[in-house]
């Protein structure tokens, strides 16, 4: 027994490092602050007086006030002369930005704001928005003493502390539901705001067409309404009295992906509009050129007079800048070029950048500039002074095209040592997990891969300190104090122990002479699972794979669900053909065909699942069935009180989705439906507690002493009662959070897994030589076929954009993180973490008597926690690990950050998820083992 | 093997390769001659399935031919097939047998990823072509209940040592093609954009490569043993 508890606690232990492996190596590749590392002080901060000894004008604030009208998400097809006609038609220019990934709120602020793109490790935290920005055009403004006014989402106060004069924030900015409260006190701050009239930049952030789109899609009915009131309220400022010399811009920070949700790099996402208003429209020039995001940062500096904020890379917007005087505009064009070239210098090195195209094109425009000085004050519009000034403005835009395209490429930073240890650690961690795995026999002795050897942690720890210093000494790794270096040394150690056990393992199977016998694997590896295992970790590799990884797991988990059917079903046939010699033979097949009709039926029930977004219009026929079948597959787990309350809780699941409208219910006036809302959740949650209590009654201590002799019988009906209790109550809470047409994966999925386990039962069983783990390598390869199906059948993909956020607020009225975090975690890992359990329970329970074989040692049930549980352990991390060294291989391919940093995210936090549930259920198995 | 060395089993077994090959020449010539990848799925526009037909018809007959030579060697049980051969209720079997074996193949077709009701044509071609090359030679030579007996049986004993021959190169065949046009279909998720990538192309493709590669691997110590027969007569 302690042995078989050793496993659990060892995988425990390699999921633990793997993690922090993976978190090492996340840290290495996405560094969450690269520009501190720059000295930026050494950039002249203040804005150039001289050229080549002539004085420099610099020019004043072109407008009195300046408004940024911010709407969330607003894609570049959403203001047309319908939907928004009053902005439409006022509009002096209309420009396109282009919006760079990541495209979720908190990095877009911090590249209107700074000029600099965004790490992509920022949509990370854009939840958390703890980093405040270092430097910007608010901290510019507040260095000028201008008022500074604020309404709207609450990140830019995370962001901008104490930058702001007057600030009226949303509370919540995460809550989704609130599609029109939020929106509605922007409108009234911004009502006062231009009653007061002593700003110079207002900055109003509108969330609601977000939220809209995070719930209910781009093709909601309310997002018209939404665009209309957003076409009220410019309409508001355009006609406003106290507007008489201003700037309005208009533009979204991200957009929006065609299924509401953003975050990913698809057109429709990256691209926004930027509309300008002004009271002398004239003087702007039609355009519908495509600027960046970014250039907004420099353009929006030199209007309001103040400097470029250092970190800015972005270029000019010359149509911005088209109501300057010609000198003023010459002005803006060299300083931000003058700005940019400073950058230059410090990032690549004075000398190459006087060897670099650029800088002659720069020498070339200051003189040009400095002849065209005098003419252009004394305003004299001759044509040889024109050409002089078309030629240096061209020459000065083009050296900022050059430089900020060059510097946002060599924004991209790796951290390699820790990159370095991150990989030595996970591929160290799968490797040592997979040979336990392999070899589970000769694991414990003959390898010694379990114990912990003193005299080997003391060696690597030598060598770890060793590499440690040594290092740091070569500025290979650079920690910024000594506690982090001594930190690191930890999973440098663990590494080093590890590959030393992997090495001494590797050379033991490899060079069997040193032993008596050779030695072998321990667990049967049948060849059809393990080539479509192999594709699935090679496709990894390519691009257009990631992006449609879902048709790679619909087409190798059919395969090998179709394969393992069709031979079972011949073996079956050959089996009763034997006696038979050939006569009737038509008869057997049918007879065999017949009795494996179910795994044909879950085969059209998966094909029907490809389909499921088609099924909308019938989807509350769909949700009332699929429950009810959901209930009857729930009832095998539970008793009878139990039964009555889950059914109740479905019942209640309905009307909850009934009352938001989502399918066919009672008609209801508004005020009635807001007052059912809560009772109905209130008691959602009383069932799924009552159930939970009930499950939990026959593992408490005092109905132990009463139910002895039963204990007795059954040793194991403790554990697995829990652990049915605990599947149970989790599903149902999936299917509170499911979405409505979604809610008949949940008991498709059980069915699939059980059909699945039968079918892998009767494989074995018909095998010429039979063998228990045979059986539980393909229910465990299996389970992760259909798991990984389920989860792309429910409507995930490796794009961020389609993360479903709504669940997480379902009752709730406020963000809490935690909880959403949790919920929306819950909804999309829902099909792995079910399956786990459920491949987990299944073990436990299973008595393959019912197939007609005895019991063997070691015990069917057993395996659960020894070779089960590991091995899926091993096959969750193989891939993970492989994906990361690909990942380095790939640091400079052109898709890096749109399709291979969102998967590699994706990994990371499904390993983290796994490791989780294993946690949870390995405590299970802790504490309630001793009772067996 | 080299010692007892068949020869009317390796002449038979290089005219089944060259013929397999000649069809799979044939095809590759129509396609160039086409130059229009998207017929390749019609059933009425696309030669594909009449010139492979063709081609296993005379694969059987060849099999046939080669069977002549040993009629005199036949057991009863072996005259008794023989003869029941041509009878209605054969021929009906082996009709209804690749009929099902087409909607089988169909079947899987749609729950490896083919479009349900959209492409029933494309589909339909494919699992026509896929029942051609895999079950159609074995029903063709022993009829429908010999060719289900071949695939559920240890070893029936009315299989003449021809006929084993021939069985050994379809089975090959068969799964060439099977593993052929599943592998065809990685193609599919890539963003390349020609126009070959369309749904069955790549499959009906596979399956014809797969085929001839498998009748090829089938053959291969065929060649090997004829190699060194040739090799030790030009030395002796």
């Amino acid at each position: 027994m302690e042995e078989h508890k050793s496993h659990l606690t060892y995988t425990l232990y390699m999921l633990t490092l793997f993690l922090c492996g993976t978190l090492l190596f996340l840290i290495g590749f996405f560094p969450a602050s690269y520009n501190v590392a720059e000295q930026e002080n050494t950039l002249p901060i203040d804005r150039p007086t001289t050229l080549h000894g002539e004085n420099l004008q610099i020019p004043t604030a072109s407008y009195d006030s300046f408004i940024l009208f911010l709407i969330d998400a607003l894609r570049a097809d959403f203001p047309n002369e319908f939907t928004m006609p009053a902005a439409h038609k006022r509009a002096c220019a209309k420009l396109s930005l282009h919006v760079d990934i990541p495209t979720v709120t908190m990095p877009r602020l911090k590249s209107i704001t700074t000029g600099t793109l965004s790490n992509f490790i920022d949509i990370a935290l854009n939840v958390g928005h703890t980093e405040q920005v270092e430097d910007s055009l608010l901290h510019r403004l507040k260095e000028h003493n201008a008022v500074v006014s604020f309404a709207g989402d609450h990140t830019w106060v995370h962001l901008f502390p104490s930058e702001f004069t007057r600030i009226a924030a949303n509370n919540d900015s995460f809550y989704v539901n609130d599609f029109y409260e939020g929106d509605r006190n922007v409108t009234k701050v911004l009502e006062t705001e231009l009653e007061m009239k002593d700003w110079k930049l207002l900055i109003l952030h509108y969330l609601g067409l977000d939220h809209i789109g995070h719930v209910e899609g781009n093709e909601s009915p309310r997002i018209k309404h939404k665009l209309k009131e957003m076409d009220d309220a410019i309409k508001k400022i355009l006609d406003h009295k106290n507007m008489t010399n201003y700037l309005l811009m208009l533009t979204g920070d991200h957009g929006m992906a065609d299924g509401g949700g953003h975050g990913g790099n698809t057109p429709a996402e990256t691209s926004v509009p930027l509309y300008l208003y002004s009271n002398n429209c004239s003087k702007y020039a039609a355009s519908t050129k495509r600027y960046n995001q970014i250039d907004l940062t420099p353009t929006l500096a030199l209007l309001l007079s103040i400097e470029i904020p250092t970190m800015s890379i972005g270029c000019l917007i010359p149509e911005m800048l088209q109501t300057l005087s010609l000198e003023h505009q010459m002005y803006a064009f060299f300083y931000n070029a003058h700005h940019l070239l400073n950058k230059a210098r410090v990032k690549f090195g004075h000398d190459n950048v006087r060897r670099s195209d650029y800088y002659h094109w720069y020498q070339e425009a200051t003189l040009l500039h400095k002849q065209l000085l005098q003419p252009l004050r004394l305003g004299d519009g001759s044509l040889a002074s024109r050409v002089h000034y078309e030629n240096a403005k061209l020459n000065y835009l083009r050296v900022a095209r050059e430089i900020s395209g060059q510097l946002s490429e060599s924004l991209v930073k790796f951290d390699y040592g820790f990159i370095a240890v991150g990989l030595a650690l996970t591929t160290a961690t799968s490797l040592h997990i997979l040979l336990s795995v392999l070899f589970i026999d000769m694991a414990t002795e003959q390898l010694q891969l379990y114990r912990l050897k003193v005299g080997q942690l003391l060696l690597s720890l030598a060598i770890g300190i060793a590499l440690n210093v040594g290092s740091h000494l070569l500025d290979f790794v650079l920690t910024s104090s000594m506690l982090q270096g001594l930190l690191l040394l930890l999973p440098i150690v663990a590494a080093v122990y590890l590959t030393i056990d992997v090495a001494q393992a590797l050379l033991k199977i490899l060079l069997p002479p040193l032993y008596s016998r050779h030695l072998k694997l321990s667990i049967p590896l049948p060849v059809p699972l393990l080539v479509c295992y192999a594709i699935r970790i090679l496709t990894l590799g390519s691009s257009s794979f990631i992006e449609f990884e879902y048709k790679t797991w619909y087409y190798l988990g059919n395969t090998l669900l179709m394969l393992i059917a069709l031979k079972t079903l011949r073996r079956r046939i050959t089996k009763a053909n034997v006696e038979l010699d050939g006569r009737h033979l038509h008869k057997i097949a049918s007879t065999c065909l017949w009795q494996q009709r179910k795994i044909f039926v879950v085969l059209i029930l998966l094909i029907l699942m490809r389909y499921l977004h088609r099924l909308a219009a019938i989807k509350s026929t769909l949700m009332l069935f699929s429950l009810l079948l959901f209930w009857a597959r729930l009832r095998k787990f539970t008793d009878t009180p139990q039964a009555v309350f889950n059914g109740f809780a479905f019942l209640l699941v309905y009307c909850f989705r009934g009352l938001n409208g989502q399918v066919q219910f009672f008609e209801l006036p508004q005020y009635m439906v807001g007052r059912f809302l809560l009772p109905v959740l209130v008691l959602f949650w009383c069932c799924l507690a009552l159930v939970l209590v009930l499950g939990y009654r026959t593992a408490l201590p005092h109905q132990r002493e009463s139910g002895r002799s039963l204990l007795d019988e059954q040793p194991r009906s403790n554990l697995l009662k829990l652990l049915h209790t605990n599947l149970t109550c989790s599903l149902m809470l999936v299917a509170l959070l499911y979405k409505v047409q979604n809610v008949v994966l949940l008991p498709t999925l059980l069915i699939t897994l059980d059909e699945t386990y039968k079918l892998c039962e009767a494989y074995g069983t018909t095998a010429r030589k039979f063998s228990v783990r045979l059986v539980h390598v393909y229910k465990t390869i299996m389970t992760i076929f259909v798991a990984r199906m389920f989860y792309f059948y429910q409507g995930n993909s490796n794009s961020l954009s389609t993360i479903d956020l709504t669940p997480g607020y379902i009752g709730q009225t406020s963000y809490n993180p935690i909880i959403v975090g949790f919920f929306v975690t819950l909804n999309t890992y829902s099909a792995e973490i079910h399956s786990f359990l459920y491949l987990i329970v299944h073990t436990l329970r299973a008595d393959l008597r019912s197939v007609g074989i005895m019991q063997l040692q070691p015990s069917y049930a057993r395996a659960a926690h020894s070779l089960v549980a590991p091995l899926y352990a091993a096959l969750v991390l193989l891939p993970a690990a492989f994906y990361l060294l690909l990942m380095v291989g790939f640091r400079y391919h052109l898709f890096i950050y749109s399709v291979f940093s969102p998967k590699v995210l994706y990994d990371c936090y499904t390993v983290f998820v796994f490791y989780l549930v294993f946690l949870t259920t390995s405590l299970y198995f802790k504490l309630f083992k001793h009772e067996a | 093997m080299v010692s007892r060395f068949d020869q009317q089993k390796t002449k038979h077994q290089l005219f089944h390769v060259s013929l397999s090959l000649a069809t799979i020449l044939i095809c590759m010539t129509y396609m160039q001659y086409r130059r229009n990848w998207a017929h390749l799925g019609s059933f009425w526009d696309s030669l594909i399935v009449p010139i492979v037909f063709i081609g296993e018809l005379l694969k059987v007959i060849l099999a046939r031919f080669f069977g002549r030579i040993e009629d005199g060697v036949l057991t009863v049980k072996q005259r008794q097939k023989k003869a029941a051969y041509f009878t209605p209720r054969e021929l009906l079997g082996g009709l209804t047998l690749q009929f099902l074996c087409t909607l089988l193949y169909a079947f899987i077709c749609i729950i490896l990823g083919a479009p349900v009701l959209a492409n029933y044509e494309q589909t339909f071609v494919l699992s026509l072509l896929m029942t051609l090359l895999t079950v159609s030679p074995t029903v063709f030579l022993l009829g429908g209940g010999g060719a289900l007996q071949v695939c559920f049986c240890e070893k029936p004993d009315f299989v003449t040592k021809c006929e084993d021959t021939a069985l050994h190169l379809f089975k090959y065949n068969a799964l060439g093609g099977i593993l052929g046009a599943w592998a065809g279909s990685v193609v599919a998720p890539l963003d390349w954009g020609r126009d070959w990538q369309v749904y069955p192309i790549p499959n009906v493709i596979g399956a014809l490569l797969g085929s001839a590669l498998g009748n090829i691997y089938a053959c291969t110590h065929v060649l090997y043993a004829c190699g060194r027969v040739y090799m030790s007569k030009k030395r002796a």
